[in-house]
């Protein structure tokens, strides 16, 4: 009886986000998301292959998809701004709604809370599961960004011509493509977290997808209205051409940090709401 | 009606010992919708408590404050010693299966049985073990590497059986365990249930199956409208219900006609004549059968029923 009294309430957090990670990697959804944003940069890759390789074609397009043509390593830059639009934020809203949402679902939620698992603990559990996500999506569109970029366009030696039109090394290359993917993980967490709240609320996971991405087009639709430029700083979305700046020399810090803070804030707003209502919900 | 509850336990020994789960005063609204009134409710320790009533009679409800997933509106909860916000304290010792098995789809049952056993506090080092004696106890070893998603009504609710089951447990809690099992599926969990007994374990089962109840529990309650009409022993409850004779004969008016003149209440009956409870003894009533000349087959003590009971307790409030 008092070893009984003595054992642990609640199974060690390690285990916990061990079994987490596990289960999310397992979803066949979220496999299908990584193999679809792993052809993003695919895609492009066989675009400018098709229109016009190094050497060939007209390069006088302006834009970021005709500075990859000569330019290997810009490809992953543009591959990641391209799937921050959509494809990047559904697969982590997908993520989220499947944490809670999805689990209240299928009655297993349930069986977490009576285990128990702590209810914050099982936040920052299911923190660690979207967070996972987040984390490998990036850098699936990075990963095969670069390596599409070396096959397709090869680049000279390796190199980059920003937009500047400098040229930086493959090292200091590669450290751009790293910072893009890094704000990116901080930007999708943002989306995350919010997601999180969201799916905090409901039992059906398609309201969290439906409210993510209606909350991009809200945000696009608000941020293209110039009379409420004024709202522009506190929308999350405005900061999101920020990606790009990495390709300018010298690196400009404005955008990324202020967009990265806004992002913190909306991540520290959205997990505070789903503590605050998982405290709360029925199970 | 909520007078008569608790009947013949005793309970008054020490908080925490005596009884596994006790509820005091228990309410819960939903709006306007009254789901528990004022329940006042022990479970034994090492009891096997049937908890009885229609659907929709605060059934689930009550399991579900009982292990904290709901709020009470009102009143207090206490599971195996813990009250309030430390109600959770008590869960790794309690197994439940709450309305229906909840598992993923997408992984075999013992996958599924493997996350679980994660996040099982009492359970330390490799996880596998456990998970395959469970999957053995249900009868689910052969379907353990089969889709949760191909599993059929029983087999789920087996699933569900075994995630309950994964460590030694001090309550197990089993809200409609039965649903949708074959009779071997039947048998399993009355076997299960007695193994849990015999181990020592308190079991609360929540049915609306009154045989499955009379066959494996040793306590009932009975919920109606969120109301406890009745609680205890369910000998005591049956004995108290128990009482009369029944007898068979081919002259059932002559035999009326007899008893009433002897004094005894007599009414038609399936199989005779029946005769509730009265001034008169057994030996008394066959003396006045023969001494009239009416031909007695057969006379025995009428057995109550778990079902008369409780259609007596249900029926008699609405």
């Amino acid at each position: 009886m008092t070893t009984v009294e003595q054992a642990r309430t609640t199974a060690p957090f390690g285990r916990l986000a061990a079994a987490e990670v596990r289960w999310v990697l397992r979803r066949p959804r979220t496999l299908v998301l990584f193999a679809l944003l792993a052809l993003v940069p695919v895609a492009i890759g066989v675009g400018i292959a098709l229109t016009g390789g190094p050497g060939g074609g007209d390069r006088d397009g302006p834009g970021l998809v005709a500075a990859v043509a000569g330019n290997g390593l810009v490809l992953p830059i543009a591959a990641l701004s391209l799937a921050l639009a959509l494809l990047l934020p559904l697969t982590v809203a997908t993520a989220a709604a499947d944490a809670l949402a999805g689990e209240a679902a299928h009655s297993t939620l349930r069986g977490l809370l009576l285990a128990p698992v702590g209810r914050t603990r099982l936040v920052a559990m299911k923190g660690v599961g979207v967070l996972t996500v987040a984390v490998v999506a990036v850098l699936a569109v990075a990963v095969v960004g670069v390596v599409t970029g070396w096959i397709v366009v090869g680049g000279p030696s390796g190199t980059m011509i920003t937009l500047s039109g400098t040229t930086l090394g493959l090292g200091e290359a590669l450290g751009r493509v790293a910072l893009v993917a890094g704000w990116t993980i901080v930007q999708l967490l943002a989306v995350a977290a919010v997601a999180l709240a969201v799916s905090a609320f409901t039992e059906h996971p398609l309201v969290v997808l439906a409210a993510v991405l209606g909350g991009l087009i809200v945000f696009g639709v608000l941020a293209a209205i110039p009379s409420l430029e004024w709202l522009q700083p506190l929308l999350l979305t405005s900061g999101w051409g920020a990606g790009t700046d990495a390709l300018r020399d010298p690196l400009p810090l404005d955008g990324l940090a202020s967009s990265t803070l806004r992002a913190l804030v909306y991540l520290v707003l959205g997990a505070a709401v789903t503590v605050w209502r998982m405290r709360r919900r029925d199970g | 009606m909520t007078a008569a509850t608790s009947a013949p336990q005793p309970v008054t020994a020490a908080p925490g010992d005596a009884v596994a789960a006790r509820v005091r005063g228990l309410r819960k609204t939903f709006g306007a919708t009254v789901a528990i009134d004022d329940v006042d409710l022990d479970v034994p320790a090492g009891a096997v408590l049937g908890m009885l009533g229609p659907n929709g009679s605060g059934k689930t409800t009550l399991i579900r404050m009982l292990l904290g997933l709901t709020r009470p509106t009102a009143g207090t909860v206490e599971l195996l010693g813990h009250t309030g916000w430390d109600l959770a304290a008590a869960l790794p010792d309690v197994g439940a299966l709450v309305e229906g098995p909840g598992f993923h789809p997408f992984l075999t049952g013992r996958d599924n049985l493997l996350r679980c056993a994660a996040a099982e506090p009492r359970l330390v080092g490799d996880a596998r073990g456990p998970v395959d004696a469970a999957l053995e106890r249900v009868g689910l070893a052969d379907a353990a590497r089969r889709r949760y998603r191909g599993y059929s009504l029983g087999m789920k609710q087996r699933l569900g059986l075994a995630a309950a089951l994964l460590v030694p447990r001090r309550l197990v809690v089993l809200d409609e365990p039965t649903n949708g099992l074959d009779p071997a599926g039947t048998r399993d969990v009355r076997r299960v249930v007695a193994e849990l007994r015999d181990a020592g374990a308190t079991v609360l089962l929540s049915s609306h199956l009154l045989a499955e109840v009379e066959a494996v529990c040793s306590h009932v309650a009975v919920l109606q409208t969120g109301t406890l009409l009745v609680a205890g022993e369910l000998a005591a409850l049956l004995d108290a219900d128990a009482g009369g004779l029944v007898v068979s004969t081919p002259d059932v008016d002559d035999a009326i006609a007899a008893l009433r003149a002897a004094g005894a209440p007599a009414h038609r009956a399936e199989g005779g004549v029946a005769v509730p409870p009265g001034p008169l003894e057994a030996p008394q009533i066959v003396a006045a059968l023969v001494g009239a000349g009416v031909a007695v087959w057969e006379v025995h003590r009428r057995r109550a029923h778990l079902e008369e009971l409780f259609a007596r307790l249900t029926e008699e409030d609405a």
